[in-house]
């Protein structure tokens, strides 16, 4: 319920004064949101500006394709791109094929032992806790033993490693709503546990699969430290070629605008259209705990 | 028949558990066991042996005793980064919750516009900050300075602290406002319909009841913020690179410093298990004063 209705049914304030009140509330929302989004606003613009143009912080001007197409032809932008698009579609298959499998026979499996189910799900969240420094010693020194710096396979096993708790934690709740009388039931149909888990399960949890699913995708798009240290030239991801910019006092806007323009986009789009199942997944994941 | 069915759920399992295990949990061990190792990646005359605790002993020792050592500076400079942006944002983020929980036209672009930074990787965020805000002569902060007849200070070298907790905050808020937010909308109307017949008014009504009434998320919020931002290693790197000197260093920058730049993989261990011990410790701790809050709301 929204707070001026109450107001109003409260207060009885007249109709004119209602208006008002929703209209400077809204001017109050609009001018808070475009504030705190302004940096990213004023970079979608400049990604339209010639590097002439870009000198000076003008908000209108006229806009031109030419620096966007320069970043996305002619420089290296595009093999980090092509880098990027692999580990996301790559690593969130593989941490979606090893996660969900993992996080419905958590919920559903039986073991010789009472209390494995939880003991291993408290084992899968544990692990998310754990920050990259921990691990990149060790890792660091294997990819350059086993040569896997100069491909993309050694990031790409470490990123299905710290993103596959992450899917477990969130499809465990999703999981543990389904009926167990439905699972039960198609037990005494025939159904193998392979098939409960494909015909009957994630039907039922779609929804949890894709927000687990972009989550990981916008994780994985994003992170930064593991591929940093993790990768050579050839195998580099977006956020490091992002950082590439920062040696660069102010030059350069319009290419550094256009490239965080390609580069931000997706996650960005992404985000907005699933927000809900994000929230859905994000607290249903622990609200519940 | 029983026996066969407990190995295929395990079935289901054990690729995940290997390729967790492999990936986190035995370099985690691995690193505890280089953190007793006197070891150089830049000397491989020298031989590799164990060193017992001189590794941990060499950040942790007092060696110009009454100053402190520059270990318990970085620690006390993540706490700081990482708490501010934690106290900022869950004030704010409860603040801009309460602002966008009402149902005015267009709420929905409102709220996405303010959702955005969480999505933005890292580093773009910090140099598109680095460059379009900050920068003395072309950035809004310069042009702005100016226009006004200030002479702009650098930011980045004179506050990088309070350039950095900004910049965390700026980009974990978002996250912030989304839990918060869908637990304002979670609040039965119910609820607010009887504080109405009661004449609670506004400031009640937001403090008192709708707060307590959203602890869990709040403590959700709180927590992920904690485990995410005190390893945040990006931001610092692209904006003021742990500079001047060490002073906006956080651990998981100094043990990137250590491996990278001193190619000491002993130190390093010691620095990095420190580390995962002092974050989960801190954790623990914000997880207790988070609950114990939120006990005596309930």
């Amino acid at each position: 319920m929204s707070h001026g209705e109450i107001a109003h049914r409260r207060s009885r304030t007249t109709r004119f004064g209602r208006s008002a009140k929703v209209a400077v509330l809204t001017f109050v929302i609009f001018a808070v949101a475009i504030l705190y989004f302004f940096p990213v606003l004023y970079m979608f613009l400049t990604a339209f500006k010639t590097e002439a143009q870009a000198v000076s912080p003008a908000l209108f001007f006229t806009p031109t394709l030419q620096t966007l197409r320069g970043v996305l032809s002619g420089t290296p932008m595009v093999g980090f791109l092509r880098n990027s698009l692999f580990q996301v579609v790559v690593g969130t298959g593989l941490c979606l094929l090893l996660g969900v499998p993992a996080a419905f026979a958590l919920v559903f499996g039986k073991f010789k032992k009472r209390g494995t189910n939880e003991k291993l799900y408290v084992w899968f969240i544990t692990t998310i806790l754990l920050p990259p420094v921990a691990v990149i010693i060790p890792l660091y020194t294997w990819f350059q033993q086993l040569n896997l710096i100069g491909t993309p396979f050694g990031l790409l096993l470490a990123y299905v490693g710290f993103h596959v708790p992450i899917v477990v934690w969130m499809l465990h709740s999703f999981f543990a709503d389904v009926p167990i009388e439905i699972i039960e039931a198609s037990q005494i149909d025939g159904c193998s546990r392979f098939q409960q888990l494909i015909r009957i399960a994630v039907p039922l949890v779609r929804v949890g699969v894709f927000s687990a699913g972009l989550l990981v995708a916008v994780f994985i798009w994003n992170e930064f430290f593991l591929a940093f240290n993790l990768t050579g030239n050839t195998t580099a991801t977006l956020p490091v070629y992002m950082a590439r910019f920062r040696e660069q006092q102010g030059m350069f806007r319009a290419q550094l605008s256009a490239a965080s323009l390609v580069a931000i986009l997706p996650p960005v789009i992404f985000g907005w259209l699933t927000q809900k199942s994000l929230i859905k997944g994000l607290t249903l994941g622990s609200v519940k705990g | 028949m029983k026996k066969q069915k407990t190995r295929r759920d395990l079935a289901f399992i054990l690729p995940a558990i290997v390729i967790v295990a492999v990936m986190t949990q035995v370099p985690f061990l691995l690193t505890i066991v280089y953190s007793t190792l006197r070891w150089n990646l830049a000397r491989p005359d020298m031989p590799i042996e164990f060193a017992g605790f001189e590794n941990y002993l060499y950040f942790l020792r007092f060696p110009y005793f009454p100053e402190i050592s520059e270990f318990y500076r970085i620690v006390w400079q993540t706490a700081v980064m990482t708490g501010s942006a934690l106290v900022i944002s869950t004030i704010l983020g409860f603040l801009l919750s309460v602002l966008l929980d009402h149902r005015v036209p267009g709420i929905n672009i409102a709220r996405t516009l303010i959702l955005g930074p969480f999505f933005v990787m890292s580093t773009a965020s910090g140099v598109i900050w680095k460059t379009t805000i900050f920068n003395t002569t072309f950035g809004w902060y310069g042009v702005i300075a100016s226009s006004l007849g200030a002479s702009p200070v650098d930011l980045l070298s004179n506050y990088p602290m309070g350039v950095i907790i900004m910049l965390f905050t700026w980009r974990w808020l978002p996250f912030f406002v989304l839990v918060m937010l869908a637990g304002l909308q979670s609040i039965p109307e119910d609820l607010i319909d009887a504080t109405k017949v009661d004449g609670t008014n506004w400031f009640q009504l937001t403090f008192f009841i709708k707060l307590p009434v959203i602890s869990r998320h709040t403590t959700v919020a709180i927590m992920l913020g904690l485990i995410f931002i005190v390893k945040e290693f990006g931001l610092i790197l692209v904006t003021t690179a742990g500079g001047p000197g060490t002073s906006s260093y956080n651990l998981p920058y100094a043990v990137y410093m250590q491996v990278f730049n001193a190619s000491n993989v002993g130190r390093a261990g010691a620095l990095a298990t420190m580390t995962v011990i002092l974050s989960l410790l801190a954790v623990t701790l914000v997880y207790r004063l988070v609950k114990r809050q939120a006990a005596i709301y309930e």
